[in-house]
């Protein structure tokens, strides 16, 4: 059961997870917490789906970030990130499973294809209810739009999710950029402008052609979520794990750009960490606890005796 | 021994070399946003074990097991310790508690399932010590918790954390016990020492800092920095760059276009 970010950030949460709600902490004295006053940030107002009209109309691009976890939700929250979004990337950057069809029901809800309208409803009505989420995210095109229509009819706002989608990536035999030909293209448009009617309030369009994203954002009402589908989406998302460089090795996809080392930095302190321990430099004695000396003599008289 | 809580931290403690790998119920807090260790299940727990023990293999694996697990008796106990080493992948669990808990540790020593102890300081006990205060700095506390650390090892413990104690008192207690202690706030002459990850790396940015914690990295900030320059690349319209996306063959595009506009007539012809 994946218990995760509580919507305690200003941003408008994205998720295809079932989980527990979060409590504000307060604060544990022996060791670091978070900010302890007020978690909400005063000086920030909620994003709603009016809101990411708003910024669509003004073309101010919106930005997506995913998250998995209360401390990568907080990081989003401190940025004014306008959506977070819980994707099941989360099954191999958090769980280390080696691909995202991995996950299980129990772990994380996601809508399959070859789940019934029926079930997907159920499906999603869990997500909003016990995961405390505010609309879901479904992968696929023509294919999907009775579900979208089902889930949406019920008020649960849905982002639908075209070009590469990465559920698929065995059937598509790799994660391969899609609609690189006409047939594929017009295809691709096509689920955009369905999924449009059966009313998705944005799409992600994953690894396509830039040109195609530009017409197909140009075609639509509702904005578009890009990554690696150039910059003329309605905006932009990407994992956070790839954006902070949480992995040092490994291929870095050219859509993604690092905008931090997080990973350098965490192994670093792990390193330093266990250096510091194994030769004796950690603690220091400003870094433990006294005892009276009187105190300490009469306990050592009571073990002798 | 320092803790993880997921596949990337987990995989650090790995190639960071450290010996024991601990999914502390610290979790709760720093994963899940959660006020208090109490709040956490058994079956949230065993998902984060789960994640850990994909990313370490050479570290030992130790949970601690949640609040409310083992403090009804041995039976219960066993119940969910088995399901942390069957579903969750762990070689040992942890346990917080002195003499009110023996039997169970026996009980599960004597099943083969490695133990660690936890004295001192227990954080799942804060609320009825009204607090998170530094123990055994009299007489009769610190007799008690010496008593404790050789009565789990008596029971089977194969190592004990001591959390916040004087360091005189942890030295002393480790010298009178074969098994090795693990010391948090506890100073440097315990045979090891564990720290919550985040602490250690300084996660969290704001917030209050222990004395006993030692920053070793700035990832917060590091992390921060990232999601900041991220928002701000995209508002500006300079991420992404052109070679950030995937060119299209003209003659495909045009052709594309061709087709959407006749597609475009014939749905108008359709409806008109």
């Amino acid at each position: 059961m994946f218990t995760a970010i509580r919507p305690i950030t200003n941003s408008f949460t994205v998720k295809l997870a079932t989980g527990q709600g979060g409590v504000w902490t307060s604060v544990r004295r022996m060791s670091v917490r978070p900010e302890a006053p007020s978690p909400e940030r005063a000086d920030r107002k909620k994003v709603t789906l009016q809101h990411l009209r708003q910024l669509h109309a003004t073309r101010t691009a919106i930005t997506m970030l995913t998250v998995y976890s209360y401390p990568s939700a907080r990081r989003a929250d401190q940025a004014d990130i306008d959506i977070c979004f819980v994707g099941d990337s989360l099954a191999q950057v958090a769980l280390g499973h080696d691909n995202t069809t991995r996950l299980t029901l129990d772990e994380m809800l996601h809508h399959c294809r070859a789940l019934g309208v029926k079930e997907a409803l159920a499906t999603a009505v869990r997500l909003v209810k016990e995961g405390d989420m505010e609309a879901v995210k479904l992968e696929g095109g023509d294919e999907v739009v009775d579900v979208v229509r089902a889930i949406t009819a019920a008020g649960i706002p849905v982002m639908g999710h075209i070009g590469l989608t990465p559920q698929k990536h065995t059937s598509l035999s790799g994660y391969k950029v899609q609609g690189r030909n006409a047939q594929d293209a017009l295809s691709i448009a096509r689920s955009a402008k369905a999924l449009e009617d059966a009313g998705v309030f944005a799409i992600v369009l994953e690894a396509i052609p830039s040109l195609l994203a530009e017409e197909i954002t140009g075609s639509l009402r509702v904005p578009t979520i890009g990554i690696g589908a150039g910059m003329r989406c309605s905006g932009q998302v990407l994992v956070q794990d790839d954006a902070l460089g949480v992995w040092g090795g490994g291929r870095k996809p050219k859509f993604v750009r690092r905008f931090a080392q997080v990973g350098e930095e965490a192994l670093k302190g792990v390193e330093a960490s266990a250096m510091a321990v194994r030769k004796g430099q950690f603690p220091a004695d400003e870094e433990a606890h006294t005892m009276p000396q009187d105190e300490l003599n009469k306990f050592k008289d009571n073990k002798r005796v | 021994m320092l803790t993880a809580y997921d596949y990337p931290s987990a995989r650090r403690t790995e190639h960071g070399d450290i010996d024991i790998c601990l999914v502390g119920d610290s979790l709760a807090q720093v994963a899940l946003g959660y006020d208090s260790t109490t709040r956490l299940t058994l079956d949230e727990m065993l998902y984060h074990c789960r994640a850990v023990a994909r990313g370490a293999k050479n570290p030992l694996l130790v949970a601690d097991m949640p609040f409310g697990t083992y403090q009804l008796g041995p039976r219960d106990a066993l119940d969910a310790a088995v399901r942390m080493v069957r579903e969750g992948m762990m070689e040992g669990v942890k346990l917080e508690g002195g003499e009110e808990i023996l039997d169970t540790v026996r009980v599960l020593t004597g099943l083969g399932i490695p133990v660690m102890g936890h004295i001192g300081l227990l954080p799942q006990r804060h609320a009825s010590l009204s607090g998170y205060k530094v123990q055994g700095k009299n007489v009769e506390d610190a007799l008690s918790i010496a008593r404790a650390a050789k009565a789990l090892e008596q029971a089977g413990a194969f190592s004990i954390v001591l959390e916040a104690i004087p360091s005189p008192l942890a030295a002393h207690i480790t010298s009178s016990l074969h098994i090795p202690t693990i010391g948090i706030g506890a100073g440097a002459q315990c045979s090891g020492q564990v720290l919550v990850q985040d602490d250690a790396l300084s996660v969290w940015s704001a917030g209050h800092k222990a004395k006993f914690v030692r920053r070793f990295a700035q990832v917060g900030q590091e992390a921060q920095r990232g999601v900041d320059g991220y928002a701000r690349a995209v508002r500006s319209g300079d991420f992404p760059a052109d070679e950030e996306g995937y060119g299209m063959s003209e003659s495909v595009f045009d052709k594309f276009k061709d087709a959407l506009g006749k597609e475009g007539e014939s749905s108008m012809m359709a409806t008109s």
